[in-house]
């Protein structure tokens, strides 16, 4: 990036932009968002806003700022401000009457400015936010207007290009250069692939048998490129291994991290990956993977710990679904709407439990087992579900086969413990199940026995001959089954004959065993479950099918939790939340979306997957947006919005606002929601192309580099270091997929109450796999990826704070990991007779570059040090290489050598 | 309680005041290294030095601050400490049987809970009708403060003239996960930073050769919450607490590779060093800068660190007067690690125990064992830190709290309605005991007050979030300005609420 500072420098850049806002001011027409909303929000809103509405007066609204206040009538006159109460209180020297109340009057200008505003018609301008232009046109660059014409020709390679150059115009700015070929190919591969490209594509690229863009698009093409973004939106969707809170017990759910890395390669749109992951369950007949895209949302942490109340944390874990789904797509905080209307969004208190309506519905209920969790048939399996299915299909109606099918894959909808009720020698046993004692009770509530004549129970039996009798109503009621339970060696689900009814009731339970001694537990019962009777009950075949069922039931298959929708009977009625407190429940609410956003189609169902298509309407103001500007965020290091958890009242300004609009409706319309289209895009830019070289002084003028008049240059994430060292190194696994893997840590680093779960380290080239397979225990992450800003993925993580620490240097220097594929760089590129060639060739190996002199010199420096110490002390030679058959000193020492580059700025950082 | 939406106000107007002088602490950083400009960075390579103390609030501490977070940094007026050490109790002390001495309770020993204490509560595991249980422990007054201390912590009471007690601390979590939570980071939800964090944040670190904040763990497990309690949330990570461990590296990866001396690892960071220099006269990227600093640093780092955490080398009455163990992993070895920790000029260091979970479902677990032997495991160690201290003259610059996450029932536990193995109590999170000690403290206090049988406060109540804007007051913080704007809202230890305890300062 060059300055004319011959022709401006940064003085007179700053009294020329100045000039420029003075000038705005004294335009003719006040604009409201750019000069009005700013002092309204800094000097009424705390008063008169979503919170606090004094004197029946809020500005946070249009029709409530123009509304009668409680002096019955408006305090803004459109057209007349001498009428306006609202100027005249700014004016008035009583201090009881003065506005802002208590506080210094309001400088001169700006009540000039809301004068004027108010003399023009007060004209409400919605916030730029909440709508959507139609159309965006791409600045045009013309050659007087370009500040370098000449050099504008070769920086342009797309639309976005012109955008940016507009702006470097206006500063009179000069982009920089292209990026030499090595260094775009290593940025485009990190940024890609999260690895560098292969010796391959280096070279045809740089011999010019491949174009850049055919580089690009095999980068694009490449699975590792799933690898890559999943790790991203693996941040957005709070993936991990484990369950979090104070037991963290382990989770299999994992599935649905193969399940987005499968998505992403196969470019699955952004529409319908959006629709999938919220509501998958909801879309006709969900096939397995729409299940398994669900589990996005039961992400959210489930709490084991003892004395805990499972409804506390089911709604904890809504309440997170709503805020993360908000933080995700809408790049909006909803968590103040939660207590109180949003203090300066446009969002009222109601609106957030109107989203909770959206949520409130699902069968998980923060029980240990996770329950709905779909069951990950084998094919054998499979094949048997299929013939039961097949057969309900036969001689049952749809709605049975759907039951029958949802109760095969996830044993829903089925009575938990903890709702039984009326403990008679019996007892709530924490999280899991009852137990009872002889003569023991419980009733469950409210119960619909789907008419069945079985019903269905999962228990742990602890003696032979208990005697269960199950009663309508009360211990009086009338028996509906009668039967004995023996002792069971696990968990099991059994079914047991009763008197078919069809009405809802309570359901009286009761355990009789003289046998065993008073105050022992005789059994404990997890749940009870009804499901529609096999039909066909008359046919031969009947017999084997209904036990077919049954022997499903109990295997034990690979499980991942998932969304399922609660059944009417069992709906929950959604209800405000006093001050955000569960406890203290209010008003009923129906599912509704924010009415400062896009309108409801009526068409859409009111439940999740309504929401779901609300959400990528096109008419969203913020859905493509917010991608747009994180995909940028994650290439760039910057949004095009900065603050890119937040885009709305209080975000800061958008540095390149067309470009953003443009974009995202490029995106939406034209790249159909293709992520690897936007993706290529913004690489294929001039903007992209440049080099990140720089000087002091631009950095003084543009330290962000918000105006691109550089290439970006970020430190690499977490899982890319080490994924970048395995892979220089020639050691990183490919292999893709399945259960999170143990790579070598530290002794000790696990230590969990009450949980018994070990590192087992993997062995073989597990190993060696990509971060992203590393194993993520919330409470306890793999400790190098945190030290390099990686989160522990309780909640919902937008953006990393990318730290410059100590301790990242001690990792990559100590942490045995570093050792070892700095061991294998440097056997790679060993040639005892040219040490000089030997690093120069290691050195290149993992920057791509060739190495220059003064580089060569300070690591040849390095490299004879470490000889002469390595030469000295055999001993030491041979502990540092203990794992290498023939260690030498010279392959230490320049194991030493390639140890260093691997902490060289340069390899760290995507330049 | 005052109303929610006055406070929600207090915080907005707080934010819109601020605003508009536009210097957010991160902002104030970032303008002020847009104003440095190349000269000051091209000292770096002059000789200048880098780690240099600052000069308050001048412009060349943010220089510093943007090369080196850790850089220090002055608070909003004069602290009282320089350090705190926090001894967290996990699993939760029993007041009853330590500080809180309730005659009467003994009197209705085995009597049925009155049922108007029970409606409306909620219990971890308390079921039906608990029964009353006095005091398993004997108390006298101790000192000329005449403040209560029972027989199980016989070393203490020569202290108890230094230490103020709060009384009647009250949480509104009663599950050991969201209670840790809630006492370390002002939330019972995960995602904000901890007090430590907050302290690093604020005022980086006096010695640059160890971590600001230095986490230490004893009782055989880290605390149920898990790392979230020392962690930085939506703070830069580099303010999150550090791990030191008694066994293995004290630090994870401080020590140097097999075969690999002192001597190699200073040639190695000097040609990454070399190299990066020339990076940076290429790129002129100034994280190039901090990451040569933060290399020196971590050279640095691998002497101090195992020096400081050898307690080989003090002398043997030292030793002693903790009740030290070297070698392994105790909260006495610990205490002695806080003392030389602080010494060497480390911000933060908190120290978790535990093992105080006393339901009496298990006799380690229990209210007449397991306590009275957890009680002996700290009581000479915490008494000796404060002596240590304060021989030292170091006590006045440090602040002690302690405490645990919540504290338990007057009722013997009943789990499952039935009478229990041995004696226990449940959560109870309506008034439990903490103390604080060291600079700004009045010695000998006593704030709070009890009901008879200790169920409820009755005057002086306290918050977990006043306690947290106590301490931050005693590190020279205004707890309402102190803030860091994540999600477009502005973020508090203290949330919106909190008063200074003023009742126990000097």
């Amino acid at each position: 990036m060059k300055i004319h500072i011959h022709k401006v420098g940064p003085y007179q850049l700053f009294f020329a932009l100045l000039i420029v806002l003075q000038s705005c001011q004294t335009k003719e027409q006040v604009d409201f968002n750019a000069q009005i909303k700013p002092i309204l929000n800094k000097r009424c809103i705390s008063c008169h806003g979503g919170v606090k509405k004094s004197g029946g007066f809020s500005v946070l609204f249009e029709e409530e700022a123009f509304a009668a206040t409680e002096s019955g009538k408006p305090a803004i006159i459109k057209g007349d401000a001498s009428a306006s109460e609202f100027i005249k209180r700014l004016h008035s020297d009583d201090p009881e009457v003065r506005m802002p109340y208590e506080a210094k009057k309001l400088p001169e200008e700006e009540i000039e400015l809301l004068t004027k505003w108010i003399d023009q018609g007060a004209e409400w301008g919605e916030h730029w936010a909440y709508s959507l232009p139609e159309k965006v046109a791409v600045p045009a660059i013309t050659a007087e207007a370009s500040f370098v014409p000449e050099d504008a020709s070769d920086f342009i390679k797309n639309d976005i290009d012109h955008f940016i150059l507009a702006k470097l115009n206006d500063r009179e700015i000069t982009p920089n250069g292209p990026a030499p070929k090595n260094i775009i190919a290593r940025r485009a591969a990190l940024d890609i692939i999260g690895l560098p490209p292969s010796e391959k594509q280096l070279l045809d690229f740089d011999t010019g048998k491949i174009t850049y863009e055919t580089l690009i698009d095999s980068l694009l093409n490449d699975p590792a490129y799933g690898e890559k973004w999943a790790t991203w939106w693996l941040d957005l969707a709070r993936y991990a291994d484990s369950k979090g809170y104070e037991k963290d017990m382990g989770r299999e759910i994992w599935k649905y991290r193969d399940w987005v890395i499968d998505a992403l390669n196969q470019n699955m749109p952004y529409d319908q990956f959006t629709i999938e992951q919220l509501a998958g369950d909801l879309l006709p007949d969900p096939s397995a993977d729409q299940l398994i895209a669900t589990a996005f949302h039961r992400n959210t942490m489930n709490n084991d710990e003892g004395g805990t109340d499972d409804e506390e944390f089911r709604v904890a874990a809504v309440m997170d679904r709503i805020n993360t789904t908000f933080s995700v797509w809408q790049s909006t905080t909803m968590e103040c709407v939660q207590c109180h209307s949003h203090p300066y969004d446009p969002f009222v208190h109601k609106e957030y439990y109107n989203l909770m309506a959206f949520f409130n519905n699902t069968r998980d209920e923060d029980v240990p087992n996770e329950s709905p969790v779909l069951k990950m048939y084998t094919p054998e399996q499979q094949e048997q579900m299929d013939k039961v299915v097949d057969w309900v299909t036969k001689y049952g109606d749809k709605a049975t086969v759907e039951k029958t099918k949802d109760f095969l894959q996830f044993t829903e909808p089925v009575y938990k413990s903890h709702f039984f009720k009326e403990f008679k020698n019996s007892v709530y046993d924490d999280h899991a199940s009852v137990v009872y004692w002889d003569d023991g009770s419980t009733i469950i509530e409210n119960t619909y026995t789907e008419e069945a004549s079985f019903v269905y129970l999962n228990y742990r039996s602890h003696y032979d001959g208990t005697k269960m009798t199950i009663r309508k109503g009360d211990a009086n009621g009338p028996i509906l089954g009668q039967f004995t339970i023996n002792k069971s060696k696990n968990n099991t689900t059994s079914q047991f004959p009763i008197k078919p009814i069809s009405e809802k009731t309570n359901i009286y339970i009761e355990t009789q065993n003289n046998s065993v001694a008073k105050e022992v537990n005789i059994l404990n019962l997890y749940w009870v479950g009804f499901v529609p009777d096999i039909p066909g009950k008359n046919e031969s075949g009947w017999n084997k099918i209904n036990s077919d069922f049954l022997e499903l039931l109990n295997t034990n298959s690979l499980t991942v939790p998932i969304m399922a929708e609660n059944p009417d009977y069992m709906k929950r009625t959604t209800q405000l939340f006093d001050r955000g407190s569960w406890l203290t429940k209010t008003d009923t609410v129906e599912p509704g979306v924010p009415a400062s956003l896009n309108a409801w189609n009526n068409d859409w169902p009111e439940n999740r997957l309504g929401l779901s298509k609300w959400i990528v309407d096109k008419k969203n103001p913020l859905t493509a947006r917010t991608l747009v500007n994180r995909v940028w965020h994650q290439i760039y290091g910057r949004g095009i919005v900065p603050t890119v958890e937040d885009i709305g009242s209080q975000s800061e300004p958008p540095s390149h606002p067309a470009l953003l609009d443009w974009l995202s409706l490029r995106f939406m319309n034209e790249m159909n929601w293709s992520l690897k289209a936007l993706i290529k895009e913004i690489v294929m830019s001039g903007t992209y192309r440049q080099s990140s070289e720089s000087s002091p002084e631009m950095y003084r003028l543009d330290p962000e580099n918000e105006l691109y008049a550089r290439g970006p240059r970020i430190r690499l994430g977490a899982e890319q270091i080490r994924d970048q060292a395995l892979a220089v190194a020639g050691i990183l696994s490919t292999k893709m997929y399945g259960p999170g893997v143990m790579p070598p840590q530290p002794d000790g680093v696990w230590q969990t109450v009450y949980n018994g779960a070990k590192w087992v380290e993997s062995k073989g080239e597990d190993r060696y796999r990509r971060g992203i397979y590393t194993y993520l225990k919330r409470t306890s992450p793999y400790p190098s990826f945190l030290t390099f800003d990686a989160g522990s993925r309780e909640v919902c993580t937008i953006r990393r704070t990318v730290t410059n620490t100590p301790l990242q240097a001690l990792v990559t220097l100590n942490d045995p990991v570093y050792l070892e594929a700095s061991y294998h760089l440097a056997k790679n590129s060993f040639n005892i007779a040219d040490i000089e060639k030997s690093i120069g060739k290691a050195y290149t190996k993992a920057t791509l570059s060739k190495i220059e002199s003064q580089k060569l010199e300070a690591l040849m420096v390095l490299y004879e040090s470490s000889l002469t110490e390595f030469k000295k002390d055999p001993k030491a030679y041979e502990l540092f290489l203990h794992f290498e058959e023939q260690p030498s000193p010279e392959l230490s020492a320049l194991t030493v050598v390639a140890n260093a580059i691997m902490n060289l700025d340069e390899f760290l950082t995507k330049a | 309680m005052k109303h929610h939406t006055d406070i929600v106000n207090r915080l907005l107007r707080e934010k819109l005041e601020r605003e508009t002088q536009a210097k957010t602490r991160r902002h104030f950083i970032k303008s002020c290294a847009q104003g440095m400009g190349g000269l000051a960075l091209s000292s770096i390579f002059m000789g200048c030095d880098p780690l240099q103390k600052p000069k308050g609030i001048a412009q060349n501490s943010f220089t510093e601050r943007d090369l080196n977070p850790l850089a220090t940094l002055a608070p909003h007026y004069g602290p009282k400490v320089k350090s705190v050490i926090y001894l967290h109790m996990a699993g939760a002390p029993s007041q009853l049987e330590m500080f809180d001495y309730k005659p009467q309770l003994q009197k209705y020993h085995g009597q049925d809970c009155p049922q108007s204490l029970l409606e409306g509560k909620k219990f971890a595991f308390i079921k039906g009708t608990p029964k009353l249980m006095g005091p398993q422990a004997e108390f006298k007054q101790e000192g000329e403060s005449c403040n209560w201390v029972s027989n199980f912590l016989p070393h203490f009471k020569k202290v108890v003239d230094e230490v103020a007690f709060l009384k009647a601390v009250h949480t509104d979590q009663f599950n050991h996960g969201p209670a840790q939570l809630f006492m370390h980071t002002g939330s019972p939800r995960l995602g904000r930073p901890s007090i430590g964090a907050w302290a690093t944040y604020g005022l980086g670190s006096e010695n640059q050769n160890l971590p600001g904040f230095v986490v230490l763990t004893s009782g055989g497990n880290t605390p149920d919450a898990g790392k979230s309690v020392w962690g930085s949330g939506f703070l830069p990570s580099v303010y999150q607490g550090v791990q030191c461990r008694s066994k293995g590296d004290p630090v994870l990866y401080i020590e140097d590779p097999d075969g690999i001396s002192r001597n190699l690892k200073k040639s190695t960071i000097d040609a990454i060093n070399k190299i990066n220099k020339e990076e940076y006269a290429k790129y002129a990227d100034p994280e190039i800068l901090a990451r040569i600093n933060q290399y020196e640093m971590a050279y640095r780092m691998q002497i101090a660190v195992p020096e400081v955490m050898n307690i080989n080398n003090e002398p043997e009455h030292i030793k002693q007067m903790y009740g030290v163990e070297p070698g392994k992993e105790s909260f006495a070895n610990n205490c002695l690690l806080a003392r030389k920790l602080v010494e060497d000029g480390v911000r933060f260091v908190q120290l978790f125990d535990w093992g105080w979970d006393t339901h009496g479902n298990v006799r380690e677990g229990s209210i007449d064992m397991g306590l009275r032997n957890k009680c002996r495991e700290i009581d000479r160690p915490m008494t000796a830190l404060i002596m240590d201290l304060k021989q030292r003259g170091l006590l006045e610059d440090t602040l002690i709290v302690w405490g645990g996450e919540f504290g338990r029932t007057p009722m013997q536990e009943n789990r499952g309605n039935k009478e229990m193995a041995y004696k226990g109590r449940d959560h109870h999170g309506d008034a439990f005991t903490m103390w604080m000690a060291g600079g700004g403290i009045k010695k000998g206090a006593s704030h709070g007050a009890t009901d008879d049988i200790g169920f409820s406060g009755i005057e002086g109540r306290v918050s977990v979030h006043d306690v947290h804007a106590t301490i931050l007051h005693l590190l020279g913080f205004n707890h309402e300005e102190f803030t860091f704007d994540f999600q477009g809202r502005p973020f508090r230890l203290t949330d919106v609420e909190g008063e200074i305890i003023k009742e126990i300062l000097a």
